[in-house]
């Protein structure tokens, strides 16, 4: 199961993560973002301790869209050690997102 | 200077000879038969509305149960996105002549006019084309795209390839990590189409099956061109008289009398071939042979058999 992240748990769960994390920046009325969520889902099974994967509703957290200057949905960035280190904006394919986890491994 | 691809060459193929065959067969109008149009093929995201923006697509519905503005944003529209990956490795420079051209073309430069004309072809049907280039390692890779500025750009990479002398830097085959590299990197469902002589190392067959596997994944249909001279390679006809035979990417040179070694070559040769054909066919990958000799036909109608197939 995918995680929530929130602006209050954001800087606990990402930034000061050990392993790399995969955040999609996601909101309940965008179709793209519902052909992202159940690969995050898929993923978040597939990477279970090597790295974390979760999602941040955009509509609730305005505070970290705001942050990482998020301005199109969906929205996939990658954390490593606290630093945003890649980012993928709109529909991906699973292996895309796959390869880009596994670049940060 | 750089030899420059001849687009009136290729008009006659690309115009006459096939647009009035496929005509006859009632190719085009199979061809226009995709069932998506225009915008709404692939939304790919919903950006926040910026002030000044034309309105046209923003997500008015969006709008109505949110007093949100969005607009939507799609991928560029295409029916098809092909990449063209060719392989520049010395052995392709085959036969060797300095004055290779359009008539008497070396491998290289028949796969050069074979994927121009290709180009052509997609870029009439408004298809995106991407190119990408390899020997040792990948030269050269450019996105999928289908305006007239992103022909020019990749036609302009063609002909410096046209320009490769023989007497140049030697350049190796590395088909097995570059066609890895190539698999991962192609994200959306594509049509692969590879010119290459297959001159890898021999002993590591298994590895480049295992990479024309690769990119099959993700759905991506592949045709492989395998580009020779059957002449000489397959059927290794030489005058009988000695011959100094110098290999083009490493300069190992071998005085040989071609009748000495025919049989044990044509046998080891076919079975590579014969192996890489069943391959192919396992792997549902298009082989198709071509020979320079043969003109350019033999690559442009399996080209548009995958391509009705895939729509």
């Amino acid at each position: 199961m995918a995680l929530e992240f929130t602006d209050s748990n954001f800087e606990e769960l990402v930034l000061k993560s050990d392993k790399p994390v995969l955040v999609d920046f996601w909101a309940e009325w965008c179709g793209p973002c519902r052909q992202v969520g159940p690969l995050v889902e898929e993923l978040s099974k597939e990477y279970e301790g090597k790295a974390v994967i979760g999602k941040v509703d955009v509509e609730a957290n305005s505070e970290i869209s705001v942050q990482f200057g998020i301005r199109n949905i969906p929205t996939i960035l990658f954390f490593k050690g606290g630093e945003l280190v890649d980012k993928q904006v709109g529909y991906a394919p699973k292996a895309t997102l796959a390869a880009k986890i596994d670049a940060l491994l | 200077m750089a030899q420059e691809i001849d687009i009136k060459l290729l008009r006659r193929y690309s115009h006459l000879e096939l647009i009035s065959r496929q005509v006859v067969e009632g190719f085009i109008t199979g061809l226009h038969k995709s069932p998506f149009h225009g915008f709404s093929v692939e939304f790919a995201e919903h950006r926040i509305y910026n002030q000044g923006e034309s309105t046209r697509h923003i997500d008015w519905k969006l709008f109505a149960r949110s007093d949100k503005l969005f607009v939507k944003k799609y991928e560029e529209e295409t029916n098809l996105r092909c990449r063209i990956v060719m392989d520049t490795s010395s052995s392709m420079l085959y036969p060797v002549n300095q004055e290779a051209s359009f008539e008497n073309p070396n491998k290289l430069v028949f796969s050069v006019y074979a994927a121009a004309a290709i180009i052509q072809m997609l870029k009439k049907q408004r298809d995106a084309f991407g190119l990408s280039v390899f020997n040792e390692q990948i030269e050269f890779n450019s996105p999928a795209k289908s305006s007239n500025v992103h022909q020019k750009y990749v036609f302009g990479e063609l002909e410096k390839i046209l320009s490769i002398k023989a007497d140049d830097n030697k350049k190796k085959t590395a088909a097995i990590d570059t066609l890895h590299q190539i698999a991962e990197q192609i994200n959306r469902r594509s049509l692969v189409v590879i010119f290459s002589d297959m001159f890898d190392d021999i002993s590591r067959k298994d590895d480049l099956f295992d990479a024309l596997q690769h990119l099959r994944h993700n759905k991506h249909e592949v045709i492989l061109f395998h580009v020779l001279d059957k002449k000489s390679e397959i059927d290794f006809e030489f005058q009988n008289r000695p011959y100094r035979f110098i290999d083009l990417e490493s300069n190992l040179e071998l005085k040989l009398h071609p009748n000495e070694v025919k049989k044990l070559y044509v046998k080891a040769m076919k079975e590579y071939y014969e192996e890489l054909k069943i391959k192919c066919g396992q792997f549902q990958i298009d082989y198709v042979e071509a020979d320079i000799n043969k003109g350019f036909h033999q690559i442009l109608m399996p080209y548009f058999i995958k391509r009705k197939k895939m729509l």
